[in-house]
């Protein structure tokens, strides 16, 4: 078991954060993703948690810290590529390299020659690594890696720029390796390949956690089906769509994405309505993640200090939990989900979070559930560390942590928080009779 | 001794090792062979048997043996940068510095064995092509068999050739691991005698020393400074004159000390 609190990368002060308290656990038996896009923050978080960087945070391996662990190879497995595609010097041969490997593990030569067997090097052990493709320098990275049978294994993009072939490989022999009681935690861009291959999923996005949901949830809320349709008549075909019920959205100059419909409807109407097409595709597309507004410094908060570039959009922020939207929303005791319909109908899924921001509630489904006001709130939260900005409000109760629950002030007193002070008007009743 | 392991299958899985060893080798007896040919008439002196022995020549800053073994040990420490293999798991400090060692001990030990190997091929190329004139009289008799006392002055030499060389592996391996690549590393340890050398000659001479004559046949720098100067050697003090040591192990001692705490700074070998 892995856990991991408050993995923190400053690189230089003043600079937003590459990471910023990143804390979740990976368990025994379960494939954990890290999803993020490029420059999340995903491979300085794995390079934290083996301690190659210097940062704030904990990571313990079975309560002990990288460092402190007597035989790091024969407990954790980490597969760092770190930008280099090799495994080794290019004049080694493959056999040779794992050997040398194993003798630094301390395991038997035979071990080598067996990984190489598990990992479909056998037949090339005897070429020089010069010869070898990217999938094969990442199998036998990870054979390296498995030397000294980890419990745990680490990888960073372990499938990356692999070929189809070499990923499915990868994700059969991470979904059999933790079938047979392992940890894994792997890194990834692509939501789909998180989708199939985790059991968890762990959102990042510019160095703060979104979300940790199981991978059913995961599927449910970030990803989302939909048909990418491609022709001249799209302006005619999005009419009679639209009157079938679905949802379309204009994507790219000559082309619209329909969400509500199979392809198989689609094409049939087009048929019917003797409209050309060019494309008809399924594909799907990641949601938007929320952007949670995040504390400003309030100097208390020790040296992380934030300043976002993002200042605006936080201050929008702000503004739109001091409006009725969301307040009203909350201690009134509104289902939240009410209006949601409506709103997504008209701007539909894929709007960028730019545009999605002002004036709209964004679904935050990413959330984590353990972040319930009943159980445990990131520290910074805790009370003697609550900073006097609403903002902070919005990431710790977010209406979408609450698919189907209320959220009333009361809950609020029950964590040891404040409400929100000054409360805007349309609450100021509500407060006083409690 | 897991490190000693690995480090030994290291080695012995790169070309680069092999190929360095064959090229010292074969330099050294090109060289040998070339100085045995150009010796005067007459019977064969000590230090130009000495010279042709461990080939040294005034133009390189080392003996070819010590470059190799520098060589050898700047790429040892070269290759830990450029492909490390287990890169996490020499996050700890302690493990680092175990690997440092046994990079050390291995190199010092391959650089043990360049050294021998030189001397035994160079006599043998040596006694192969003398020039016509020159009687080798009982100095190549020393590997047969001879009176301890010409063997002990004659083996003295060629131990402080082997401190030069293994020295000379050492720091090609430590100067990398501070500068961090192969390449670097090597060409300090060429600097280093061009630098030293005169230093330590000029400190020596203020205390009213000279080089010991052994060390004198194997320093490049010097041998050819007497070369040029013609050679009036001053009386030979003990080669474990305290001055000397002092000034040889304290300039290691200093290099290794910075590689340590350098180690200690990092992450990463």
């Amino acid at each position: 078991m892995i856990q991991i609190t408050g993995l923190t990368k400053i690189y230089r002060r003043g600079r937003p954060p590459a990471l910023l308290d990143l804390a979740f656990d990976t368990r025994p038996g379960m494939v954990t993703a890290l999803l993020g896009a490029e420059g999340a923050g995903k491979t300085t978080a794995l390079r934290l948690m083996v301690e190659l960087e210097r940062g704030q945070g904990v990571t313990l391996f079975d309560g002990r810290t990288y460092r402190r662990l007597r035989r790091p190879e024969r407990e954790v497995g980490v597969l760092l590529p770190g930008g280099r595609s090799s495994a080794g010097h290019p004049g080694r041969r493959a056999r040779s390299h794992l050997r040398m490997l194993a003798g630094a593990v301390g395991v038997p030569a035979r071990r080598a020659d067996e990984l190489l067997e598990q990992t479909r090097l056998a037949t090339v052990a005897g070429h020089r690594l010069r010869s070898f493709s990217p999938g094969m320098h990442r199998r036998l990275a990870l054979a390296a890696a498995l030397l000294g049978s980890p419990g745990a294994l680490l990888l960073d993009c372990p499938t990356e720029d692999l070929s189809p072939r070499n990923t499915e490989w990868f994700h059969s022999f991470l979904r059999s390796f933790a079938a047979s009681g392992g940890t894994v935690l792997v890194t990834t861009r692509a939501p789909q390949e998180a989708s199939d291959l985790a059991d968890r999923v762990v959102t990042l996005d510019r160095g703060r956690m979104l979300a940790d949901q199981p991978v059913t949830d995961f599927r449910r809320t970030r990803l989302h089906p939909e048909v990418a349709v491609r022709g001249p008549q799209m302006a005619r075909l999005a009419d009679l769509l639209t009157d079938q019920g679905a949802r379309v959205r204009r994507d790219g100059g000559a082309g619209i994405a329909v969400s509500g419909v199979g392809r198989t409807e689609i094409g049939e109407l087009a048929y019917r309505h003797g409209i050309l097409l060019h494309e008809l595709a399924d594909r799907v597309v990641e949601q938007p993640v929320p952007h949670p507004a995040l504390p400003a410094a309030s100097g208390r908060s020790g040296h992380v200090r934030l300043r976002t570039g993002r200042a605006e959009r936080d201050q929008v922020h702000g503004d739109h939990i001091h409006g009725d939207h969301v307040h009203g929303d909350h201690v009134h005791g509104d289902h939240v989900h009410a209006d949601r319909g409506a709103d997504r109908g008209a701007d539909h899924v894929r709007t960028e979070p730019e545009q999605s921001l002002p004036g709209q509630v964004e679904p935050h489904q990413g959330l984590p559930d353990h972040r319930l006001p009943d159980q445990s709130l990131p520290e910074y939260l805790s009370p003697g560390h609550l900073p006097s900005d609403q903002v902070l409000l919005d990431q710790v109760l977010p209406e979408q942590a609450l698919p189907e629950q209320v959220f009333t002030a009361r809950t609020l007193r029950a964590v040891g928080l404040t409400a929100p002070h000054p409360a805007p008007q349309s609450v100021q009743p509500d407060h006083r009779s409690e | 001794m897991r490190v000693l392991l690995y480090e030994v299958r290291r080695l012995s899985g790169l070309r680069s090792t092999w190929f360095v060893l064959a090229a010292v080798l074969l330099a050294d007896a090109a060289v040998a062979a070339v100085l045995a040919r150009q010796l005067p008439a007459g019977p064969l002196s000590a230090a130009a048997a000495l010279r042709s022995v461990t080939a040294v020549v005034p133009l390189l800053p080392l003996p070819i043996a010590a470059l190799g073994a520098g060589a050898l040990g700047a790429l040892s420490y070269g290759h830990e940068v450029r492909h490390p293999g287990l890169a996490a798991s020499r996050v700890a400090c302690r493990r680092r510095l175990g690997l440092l060692a046994g990079k050390l001990v291995v190199t010092g030990l391959l650089a043990a064995l360049l050294a021998l190997g030189t001397v035994l091929l160079d006599a043998v190329v040596l006694r192969v092509s003398l020039a016509p004139g020159v009687r080798p009289g009982r100095l190549l008799a020393l590997s047969v068999g001879g009176d301890p006392q010409a063997l002990a002055d004659g083996a003295r030499p060629l131990a402080v050739f082997a401190v030069l060389v293994v020295l000379a592996g050492w720091t090609g391996l430590l100067t990398t691991s501070l500068v961090r690549s192969a390449a670097a590393g090597l060409l300090i340890l060429c600097a280093l005698p061009a630098l030293l050398e005169p230093v330590l000659s000029l400190v020596l001479r203020l205390t009213g020393r000279g080089w010991p004559v052994q060390v004198r046949e194997s320093l490049p720098f010097q041998y050819g400074l007497d070369a040029v100067r013609g050679a009036d050697l001053p009386s030979a003090a003990t080669l474990l004159d305290p001055v000397l040591l002092t000034a040889v192990l304290a300039s290691f001692g200093l290099l290794l000390l910075a590689a340590v705490l350098a180690q200690a700074r990092r992450r990463t070998l």
